[in-house]
């Protein structure tokens, strides 16, 4: 068995200093990993970033992180990581981390990702400059989410996002903003490569059960959408021992 | 002509939104902002009682004239769950 507990958009500021630490001092009773998606602070200063450090340091299971949007706002992205990384969370951006549990292995890849939009409402690739850097920045960091994902060799393969691959976890939000959401190149990333679980956040009035056309299983794990501290995601032996 | 007093209303609630998204007290990007016969509505949810008060007082900056009416919640969590999957 590995237990994955997910939230994402915890938005920490000084204004609940302590709270999260609280929140979260569960975690390592009820899983072996927590994953975290995206939106740790409110404006992504450099104060936020020391509070939520310390709002995880103590957590007592191994933590993996992507940013959100609300991190980047401050722009002291590069500081923020330094911090949580000293605060033993590992920060992914088109990145992994693999971690052996119960005699079975487990791979995150994640990516922020970013927006775009879905299959038949989304931008192209085409126009001014800066709507074609607006797309190829969503397309260039789905490209390094399928590498990732596809180099992990482990028995449970989990996709760790902010923003979202597929508008079903973003039923509850206003349709026009679907394109600031996510991104179908990162569902397509996800179903190219393969994984076990696709966890986002970001999309607050969202709900939480989703799929990629593909079938892979899709959370939105924001905080507002799962109205609890934490989920848990279990992979039971029987799914280890088969064809994962 | 009401056309034009409704389209004044319109872009006024957009820069309160702005204000909400962008002002470091608050920075929510989801809170829902109604004027209507000079009172300003606003609901959704957020994260601590501070932020809510921090809502309504960028609010009163921007908009001294308007009667604040506060609906934002800071809603209670439930315990942790699990899901296993197939």
């Amino acid at each position: 068995m590995i237990r994955v507990a997910a939230v994402g958009d915890i938005h920490v500021g000084e204004d609940v200093r302590g709270v999260w630490a609280a929140r979260l001092a569960t975690v390592a009773t009820d899983a072996d990993l927590l994953l975290l998606a995206g939106d740790l602070t409110r404006c992504g200063s450099l104060a936020e970033a020391e509070t939520v450090a310390r709002e995880l340091e103590g957590v007592g299971v191994p933590t993996v992180a992507v940013l959100g949007n609300h991190d980047y706002h401050g722009a002291h992205v590069d500081e923020m990581v330094a911090r949580l990384e000293r605060a033993g969370v590992r920060v992914l951006e088109c990145g992994t981390a693999t971690f052996a549990i119960d005699g079975h292995r487990i791979g995150i890849a994640g990516t922020k990702g970013f927006g775009g939009g879905f299959p038949g409402a989304c931008g192209s690739d085409f126009g001014e400059p800066e709507m074609k850097a607006f797309v190829r920045h969503t397309r260039s960091l789905a490209e390094g989410l399928e590498r990732r994902l596809a180099a992990l060799d482990t028995d449970v393969r989990v996709a760790l996002l902010h923003y979202s691959p597929v508008p079903g976890t973003l039923e509850g939000e206003r349709r026009e903003i679907y394109p600031f959401l996510g991104s179908y190149f990162l569902a397509e990333a996800i179903d190219r490569a393969g994984a076990d679980l696709a966890l986002h956040g970001h999309a607050h009035a969202g709900s939480e059960i989703g799929a990629t056309p593909g079938g892979v299983p899709v959370r939105n794990v924001a905080q507002p959408v799962i109205r609890r501290p934490y989920k848990v995601y279990r992979f039971g032996d029987d799914r280890l021992l088969g064809d994962g | 002509m009401s056309g034009s007093g409704r389209a004044a209303e319109v872009y006024r609630e957009q820069h309160v939104r702005e204000a909400l998204a962008r002002d470091p007290r608050v920075n929510e990007l989801g809170i829902s902002v109604r004027l209507a016969s000079g009172k300003l509505f606003l609901a959704g949810a957020v994260a601590s009682d501070e932020r809510r008060r921090a809502a309504a007082a960028v609010v009163a900056e921007l908009c001294p004239d308007l009667e604040i009416h506060n609906g934002l919640r800071v809603p209670p969590l439930a315990p942790p769950d699990a899901e296993t999957m197939r």
